[in-house]
């Protein structure tokens, strides 16, 4: 009993002390706690606080941008909310040539439309009126009309004038109408659209300037990484060098481009088109003499002509940031073969011609106002008739003779909507070599639409 | 074993096919849709960083791309007027013409600043619907967010659910930095700057930045010497800490002022990929605001 209380005792001596300084510890923690606590809240507050305002800025903000929707009506009423995009391009020239331009022939090619020089000193050039819009949910529309002055006449032509798909999925689209015809690359642009101021050679040579086709044209976009197209055209063939009317499908065309990127700074572009027709009385607009004997109704082509191009574009710019600074690398070569029959009057051969060439051109834009470019153009021809009067008379004569032109040009970019472009070119398309000066100014007004890789 | 593996490889084949295809104009959009749809999309942007993106090239690889496109998803406004248009024609995909579920116009869900009150060319290179370049502001970013998260649910409803929750997520993580960058940039509140080109209203206007000059007289056209002159008479007048330019920008027109008056000069990424620092949103406004205290100091 006695070894009992003792024992409490003891147990209890032994606890009291430890016991106190527990008691006093969990005074202290729940001083610190209380400390923490406090002081938490304050900063949860303050945080909360900081929130808020951050929120209420944002919220003003926010509230301030949810109005955007009630404040961007439209007035519906008005019947011509739904105007399409027009846009104009004016054009001025002022040309200088050291031969008289008049005497101008492309040796072994027969001139033809435009193909010839632009007039000397002042003038006005093609004035292009375009207009387009997305017509309803499934064709979108363009029209282009050039007026321009032809030996006193002013002359309205429709240059384009076509409807196409929009988004027809899975990369086909379909154009009907009046086009370029999709063969090389520049033939597609307008000629705005060109580095400069006339047009390659062998454009000239074997289109007078550009190919346009009344037909329709589909096309297919591949589901590839890089870009890889194909498509084909069918037309009345009554555009040089096709001529004559058609019953059926007059000329036809078919093309493959692919193209993709190097890198970031670099890309490029390379197609080939193949054009076939049957031309039905091609006739070489009186034939161009250097005699000046006068002609007697004109010399005529009937057969095959079919037309080959290879075209390839490269692009590069620092960081592919094309706004500073840029050089575009452009190069073509068409091949045209001629296999039929030549007619003058009562006269008539065999024909078996060749015309090919091509051009490379490259500009670069030092700066976001300032580009120039220079190009060099060279072609060839090969013309076998039974009767070489007749090439003489269809204005084919002198083949085997190089033509070939050097041309330089600088341009002044006031902004994306002028042009100031200045060109000298060394041209010996035939034997009399021409020193050539053209001055020009492009503008646009009104929509300025995309332009085209 | 082998019908999992194959059911296993089904799965991730399958869920690769069913990948919504994101063709971004710029990089601030690539980004933003990463954030909000995360593996179920695969983003392509069309321009980076150091890029003018009004001046951009309608490239064969962009047709291509163009083409397999689910989900177009662009500032508008004007600022791809120049190339957009002709993808979209020649790429043959209904789903990203004007209109169609898979054409986003980010600055359709925003009030854009600096509507023009005159239209006319003679003004520089202006847009109709006002300014364009929402991205330097993250109160534009969040609404434009918004939008966007709702319109990939509508074309993928499949991952409805994985969407909105990213959307959640995104939305948290972005207001709590927006009262970081808030609090770390209040210092630069009434800071007097001069900017290159007018594409820092949003910017300036979320920081409470004091704009005294552009060097651009018009917009979009390289200032004449006798244009950066009255800038500098207007900097004697009232002086400026910095002038601001974006990192894609010529620098000849700033580097003549720095010349001329001593200025200090800050190049901001103005997007995605502007600098090393801005690889994603986040970063991009950490880092750009970083800049301006330093530019202030």
């Amino acid at each position: 009993m006695k070894n009992k209380k003792l024992l409490a005792l003891l147990v209890t001596a032994a606890l009291s002390p430890m016991s106190s300084a527990f008691a006093g510890n969990i005074d202290d923690l729940k001083q610190e706690i209380a400390k923490m606590r406090a002081d938490y809240e304050q900063r949860i507050q303050q945080l909360e606080q900081r929130l808020s305002t951050a929120e209420a800025d944002t919220n003003a903000v926010a509230e301030q941008v949810a109005m955007a929707p009630a404040l961007k009506t439209t007035n519906s009423n008005s019947p011509n909310a739904f105007n399409p995009a027009i846009s104009m391009v004016l054009n001025g020239t002022f040309s200088q040539y050291q031969n008289n331009a008049d005497d101008y022939a492309l040796d072994g090619f027969a001139l033809q439309g435009e193909g010839e020089l632009g007039q000397e000193g002042f003038s006005l050039g093609e004035s292009e009126l375009t207009v387009s819009s997305n017509i309803d949910q499934l064709f979108y529309g363009q029209a282009t009309l050039a007026v321009h002055e032809h030996e006193g006449e002013t002359e309205l032509e429709i240059e384009e004038a076509f409807i196409e798909t929009l988004g027809l999925d899975n990369g086909l689209t379909v154009r009907a109408g009046r086009y370029f015809a999709p063969i090389g690359y520049l033939n597609e642009r307008h000629a705005h659209a060109w580095n400069f101021a006339d047009a390659p050679l062998i454009y000239r040579g074997l289109f007078g300037n550009q190919l346009s086709t009344d037909g329709v044209k589909l096309s297919y976009v591949l589901p590839t990484d890089f870009l890889f197209e194909v498509g084909t055209s069918v037309g009345s063939g009554d555009s040089y060098p096709g001529s004559g009317e058609h019953s059926g499908i007059g000329d036809w065309l078919v093309y493959a481009k692919t193209g993709g990127d190097l890198g970031i700074e670099s890309s490029w572009q390379a197609s080939l088109s193949h054009w076939e027709s049957s031309p039905k009385d091609r006739s070489y607009s009186g034939g161009h003499s250097h005699d000046g004997e006068e002609e007697a109704g004109s010399a005529m082509f009937n057969g095959d002509t079919d037309i080959t191009n290879l075209s390839l574009v490269y692009k590069w710019a620092p960081n592919g940031n094309f706004r500073q600074q840029n050089l575009t690398l452009i190069s073509e070569f068409m091949y045209l073969n001629d296999d039929g029959s030549l007619n003058h009057g009562d006269e008539l051969a065999s024909y078996d011609g060749k015309q090919y060439g091509g051009y490379l051109e490259g500009i670069y834009q030092f700066n976001p106002q300032w580009r120039s470019g220079l190009r060099y153009d060279w072609l060839g021809s090969d013309h076998d008739a039974s009767d070489n009067e007749l090439l003489a008379d269809a204005g084919l004569s002198h083949h085997g003779y190089h033509p070939q032109r050097t041309s330089a040009m600088v341009e002044y970019l006031p902004s994306e909507f002028s042009r100031i472009r200045a060109q000298l070119n060394n041209d010996k398309s035939y034997s009399d070599e021409d020193w050539q000066f053209i001055l020009q100014y492009t503008v646009s007004l009104g929509a300025h639409g995309a332009h085209q890789y | 074993m082998k019908t999992f593996i194959f059911s296993l490889l089904f799965l991730v084949s399958s869920s690769a096919w069913a990948q919504v295809s994101v063709f971004a104009c710029e990089p601030e959009w690539a980004s933003l849709t990463k954030e909000l749809g995360g593996d179920n999309v695969s983003v392509f942007s069309a321009t980076n960083g150091l890029q003018d993106p009004h001046y951009i090239q309608a490239r064969p690889s962009l047709i291509a791309k163009a083409r397999k496109t689910d989900l177009l998803v662009c500032t508008g406004a004007e600022l791809e007027q120049g190339w957009l248009p002709l993808l979209q024609r020649k790429a043959g995909n209904s789903a990203i013409q004007i209109g169609a579920e898979g054409y986003f116009m980010a600055t359709d869900y925003v009030r854009l600043a600096e509507q023009p009150i005159t239209l006319d060319r003679s003004q520089g290179h202006i847009h109709a619907a006002g300014n364009p370049h929402i991205q330097t502001s993250p109160v534009m970013i969040l609404t434009v967010a918004k939008a966007l998260s709702d319109r990939i649910k509508q074309r993928d409803p499949a991952n409805a659910e994985s969407y909105e929750k990213r959307w959640q997520d995104f939305s948290q993580r972005w207001k709590a930095a927006m009262a970081e960058w808030q609090l770390k940039a209040a210092s630069l509140k009434s800071i007097p700057i001069v900017v290159q080109h007018k594409n820092w209203f949003y910017l300036v206007h979320w920081l409470g930045l004091n704009q005294v000059a552009e060097l651009e007289a018009k917009p979009g056209v390289p200032p004449t010497v006798k244009e950066l002159q009255q800038v500098v008479g207007k900097l004697e007048q009232t002086p400026a800490k910095m002038v601001l330019v974006a990192a894609y920008q010529s620098p000849r027109a700033s580097d003549w002022l720095v010349d001329k008056t001593g200025i200090k000069k800050v190049v901001l990424p103005f997007t995605v990929g502007g600098n090393d620092k801005s690889d994603n949103l986040f970063s991009l406004f950490d880092n750009t605001i970083t800049l301006l205290l330093d530019g202030a100091k």
